[in-house]
């Protein structure tokens, strides 16, 4: 494959989501989700992954920007939108089978290397799942530098080599430099999506979208075991005893089950104190009271 | 009498006026076609009463005498040019009306020169100078042709032209010299002719087809654009229609926009008699190029309009209610908006939020409709759905009502006023999107008619026939802009709906407030859509509460700065709007505002915020106060 030659390939792996804002249903089964409680978008750090694309491809004067993604179209005008944002073109790879991360990143991979791509950006990780491993592992198995959670990115033309900012620990940055090809994934902040004008969003819905089909889907080797609800924690109160007069009970029932220090604090002069201390370290066997 | 000659010449000037009218004339149909509305009657009336000119007092009465100094003593000349016999009563009322305007239009260019001369502003036009030198000089000449004729013809003192005698006894007995003023008078009078369209002073014929063929009802930026029709804003004059380029022709540079607009008062970039004024440039360097501007490439208005001074108007409509010819520089801002957002995608990165909210959400706070009626939780308020009986009016909460904290305070004080009046109302709850207002402002129709299909879609499914609005831009949006998309509605506003009911007796105000306070009129209320009074009713209505006026009220309210999207958008240049106008306040020593709209109560709280007082001004919807008084 062509790598290192001619115009830069990018490919930006778009995830559709279904964010969840509320739970405003009354079923248990559901979660307690009312179908408005949703809505169906593109992960917004994949949208900063494709501004940074884009960013990137202007600054060159030339390359191109493909959008990758994977599974059944649930949010196709979000994506559409994307795809007026000025991208090149959008790849679609068909999988109708729930697939794990492992599995994800094996059909992103086969499709990175099929569309030859030079840099692969995808987002720091989802507002829906967000296990944030899908650049990772497509590093792995792209056999290529990866660099995660980068706020700003350059990269040079000449020599191809990509200088990525990141936030490090304690407020400071890392500059970080590898050369293409490379897997980068991307924080939000710095870089806004831009608007895509009303010409680009009419082309947009028009555009066609190219599928991708892999047969032998990789399979896992971390499985979901479970996926189940999150039971409502009961906080525990416990009942307040009912001698005590009422503000005090309410007091108690504010304050929750706050446990009460057990402690005794020394005074008296030093020999007393030094007295007590020891008292309370043999009481408690921590010294032997015969010597 | 006429000679020959003079008719040469008239023709000739006539020619040279002509001419320069047909190249202008050429360059405006580079414009859009759009079938005008004609209102001769409407020009007759504006050109006598000269209403709207007079709205600034001092200029109005001087620019009242110059037309009609020049228009009256015209008329009679000409007149006089025919022989023949005219009762001796009429001729002498003719020429004492014409000496008598005559002076009123010398002290009119007198006041018009000393006022150009004195003004520094940059933008004072500057071809206006010489057409008033060019009028002085005539009017002078006419009395000076008038006290030579009757030095001549001495027959004492005559009331029919007092101005005359008393020059005609300073000027010698010299038929020639009075030949010599006459002809002076007279070509003047062509040099002035001819010079018409070179001039600002193409606004006589301009500025009067402006009049004639404005338009009626509220400002045309406040009307809906139809995308179908429409192109994607304003690109160069070209996409501008024949009409909006004829308003820039008739632009005389007055300045009253800039005094009224709150971006200009608060040292922001906008002027929109600058834009105007680059309009008009533009139109020229093209009128100028001839018939080379088909291969050069009209000049672009980003050129010249930058994205600062569009993006700094608050779309309060004071340019459009201010100007005296009907120009609207504001629709040409949104114009320039549309453009710079669905032509090219380039909204100011801060407001690109809200658009995705929209987009996403729904709501301008990106919160979800699922959270749209919270704020009602528990206060009995009926949700309109399919199985839900019928409602009498629809209180369209909006994007404020439904998640501003300071404003669902609002709306549930409006319920218990509603409950109170015993009001047969609903709400949408989920069902309601944003109105599309904030969107619209900013330039992307699109998005907005997406919105309004699927609020009319639900206006329709639940026969919603009458609408209770809480914010004037709802208000705005649902009246003026969704009957062309298809609603049937009939629509009002809080402060008219809670008024009617204070008039109807349903709600009584019982407990007094005893307080002074002021009324603060939203621009999408007064200047969009003419909503002065039911302010100020229900504040009279409240027991002991005294209402003073500000200084700019009504038509000259001044905004708070925050329509037109600007609440979306970084305030970093100038001064802050909403500080001019709680200065205002301030000074005008009360102690509680009244204003009807979402933003103009944020807007107002910071700005009076800012100032730091001792004793704060309170700020309140028009809402809170009623159902403080019922209480």
């Amino acid at each position: 494959m062509g790598y290192g030659m001619g115009p830069m390939r990018i490919i930006v792996c778009l995830k559709q989501i279904r964010y969840t804002y509320a739970r405003t249903g009354r079923d248990p089964r559901q979660s307690f989700l009312a179908p408005e409680d949703q809505i169906s978008r593109v992960n917004p750090y994949d949208e900063t992954a494709l501004e940074w694309a884009l960013r990137v491809r202007e600054r060159h004067g030339e390359g191109e920007v493909f959008i990758l993604t994977l599974g059944r179209l649930t949010a196709e005008t979000d994506l559409r939108r994307c795809l007026a944002m000025g991208a090149d073109g959008l790849y679609q790879i068909e999988s109708d089978a729930p697939l794990d991360t492992w599995a994800k990143s094996g059909l992103l991979a086969r499709a990175a290397k099929d569309l030859a791509a030079d840099l692969v950006l995808c987002g720091k990780n989802s507002l829906d799942t967000g296990n944030g491993q899908i650049g990772a592992y497509l590093a792995h198995r792209l056999q290529r530098p990866f660099i995660s959670a980068i706020t700003d990115l350059a990269i040079s033309k000449e020599d191809r080599k990509v200088r990525a900012q990141r936030k490090a620990n304690r407020g400071s940055r890392q500059v970080i430099e590898c050369r293409l090809p490379a897997i980068i994934s991307v924080e939000l902040g710095t870089a806004v999506p831009r608007m895509p004008s009303f010409a680009d969003k009419k082309d947009a819905l028009a555009a066609p979208i190219t599928k991708l089909r892999y047969e032998d889907a990789n399979h896992s080797r971390v499985t979901v075991r479970r996926v189940f609800p999150p039971r409502p924690r009961p906080k525990r109160i416990p009942t307040p005893p009912s001698h005590l007069a009422s503000f005090e009970r309410i007091g108690l029932l504010l304050g929750g089950s706050r446990v009460e220090k057990k402690g005794r604090l020394l005074e008296g002069s030093t020999e007393l104190q030094v007295e007590g201390i020891i008292s309370f370290l043999m009481k408690h066997g921590f010294i032997d009271s015969g010597r | 009498m006429l000679t020959a000659f003079d008719l040469l010449l008239i023709a000739g000037a006539i020619f040279i006026m002509g001419a320069g009218f047909r190249k202008r004339w050429a360059v405006l149909q580079l414009g859009r076609q759009e079938r005008p509305r004609r209102d001769l009657v409407g020009l007759i009336r504006y050109l006598f009463g000269q209403a709207r000119i007079l709205q600034n007092r001092k200029a109005g009465w001087a620019h009242l005498a110059v037309f009609f100094g020049f228009l009256i003593p015209l008329l009679v000349i000409i007149l006089a040019q025919f022989d023949f016999a005219m009762p001796a009563v009429i001729a002498f009322l003719l020429s004492l009306t014409a000496e008598l305007l005559g002076l009123a239009m010398l002290a009119g260019l007198i006041y018009f020169l000393l006022r150009r001369l004195g003004s520094n502003e940059p933008r004072a036009p500057q071809k206006t100078i010489l057409p008033v030198v060019v009028l002085l000089f005539m009017v002078v000449t006419g009395f000076l042709a008038e006290g030579a004729r009757l030095a001549i013809i001495p027959n004492g003192f005559s009331w029919s032209a007092p101005v005359g005698w008393l020059l005609s006894l300073t000027l010698p007995n010299a038929p020639l010299m009075m030949q010599l003023l006459i002809r002076l008078h007279f070509f003047t009078l062509l040099v002035f002719l001819a010079m018409l369209p070179f001039t600002f002073m193409r606004h006589l014929v301009a500025g009067s087809l402006n009049v004639y063929y404005r338009r009626s009802g509220s400002p045309r930026a406040v009307k809906l654009l139809l995308l179908e029709a429409e192109p994607t804003g304003a690109k160069s004059i070209k996409d501008f229609t024949w009409q909006q380029l004829l308003e820039a022709e008739a632009c005389v540079s007055c300045g009253r926009c800039d005094e009224h607009c709150p971006a200009y008062q608060a040292a922001k970039p906008l002027s929109p008699r600058k834009v105007m004024q680059d309009i008009l440039c533009q139109m020229e360097q093209i009128g100028a190029h001839g018939s080379k501007w088909s291969t050069e490439g009209v000049p672009l208005l980003e050129e010249a309009i930058s994205s600062e001074e569009i993006w700094s108007c608050t779309t309060c409509m004071a340019c459009v209610a201010h100007c005296p010819l009907y120009i609207e520089p504001l629709d040409k801002i949104a114009d320039l908006r549309r453009y710079k957002v669905m032509g090219q995608g380039r909204l100011p990165e801060e407001a690109r939020k809200m658009v995705r909210d929209l987009e996403l959400f729904r709501d301008v706070y990106g919160k979800g409709i699922s959270l749209r009626a919270d704020w009602a939780v528990n206060r009995q308020v009926p949700l309109i759905s399919d199985d839900s009986t019928k409602v009498d009016v629809l209180f369209w909460v909006g994007c404020a009502g439904a998640f501003h904290p300071r404003y669902q305070q609002t709306a549930r004080e409006l319920v218990k006023v509603l409950q109170a009046g015993s009001v047969n109302f609903g709400i949408l709850g989920k069902n309601e999107f944003c109105c599309g207002d904030p969107i619209h402002r900013l330039g992307d129709a699109s998005i907005f008619l997406e919105l309004a299909r699927e609020n009319i879609k639900q206006f329709n499914r639940h026969g919603v026939q009458r609408v209770l609005t809480l914010c004037p831009h709802c208000y705005n949006t649902l009246k003026n802009d969704y009957p062309r998309l298809g609603a049937v509605i009939e629509v009002e506003h809080a402060s008219q709906f809670v008024a009617r009911l204070i008039d109807e007796q349903r709600i009584q105000l019982k407990y007094p407030l005893e307080k002074t306070l002021t009324a603060h009129d939203p621009c999408y209320l007064g200047r969009a859509n003419q909503i002065y009074e039911p302010l100020r009713q229900i504040c009279r209505a409240v027991p002991r509460l005294i209402l003073k006026e500000l200084d700019r009220s009504r038509e000259s309210a001044f905004c708070c700065g925050g329509g037109g999207g600007r609440m979306w958008l970084h305030d970093g240049l100038g001064r802050r709007i909403n500080q001019l106008r709680a200065e205002e306040i301030s000074r005008a020593g009360v102690d509680m505002v009244a204003t009807a709209c979402p933003y103009c109560v944020t807007m107002l709280e910071d700005g009076i915020n800012s100032l730091a007082m001792e004793k704060q001004i309170k700020v309140f919807d028009i809402v809170e106060l009623v159902s403080r008084a019922m209480k």
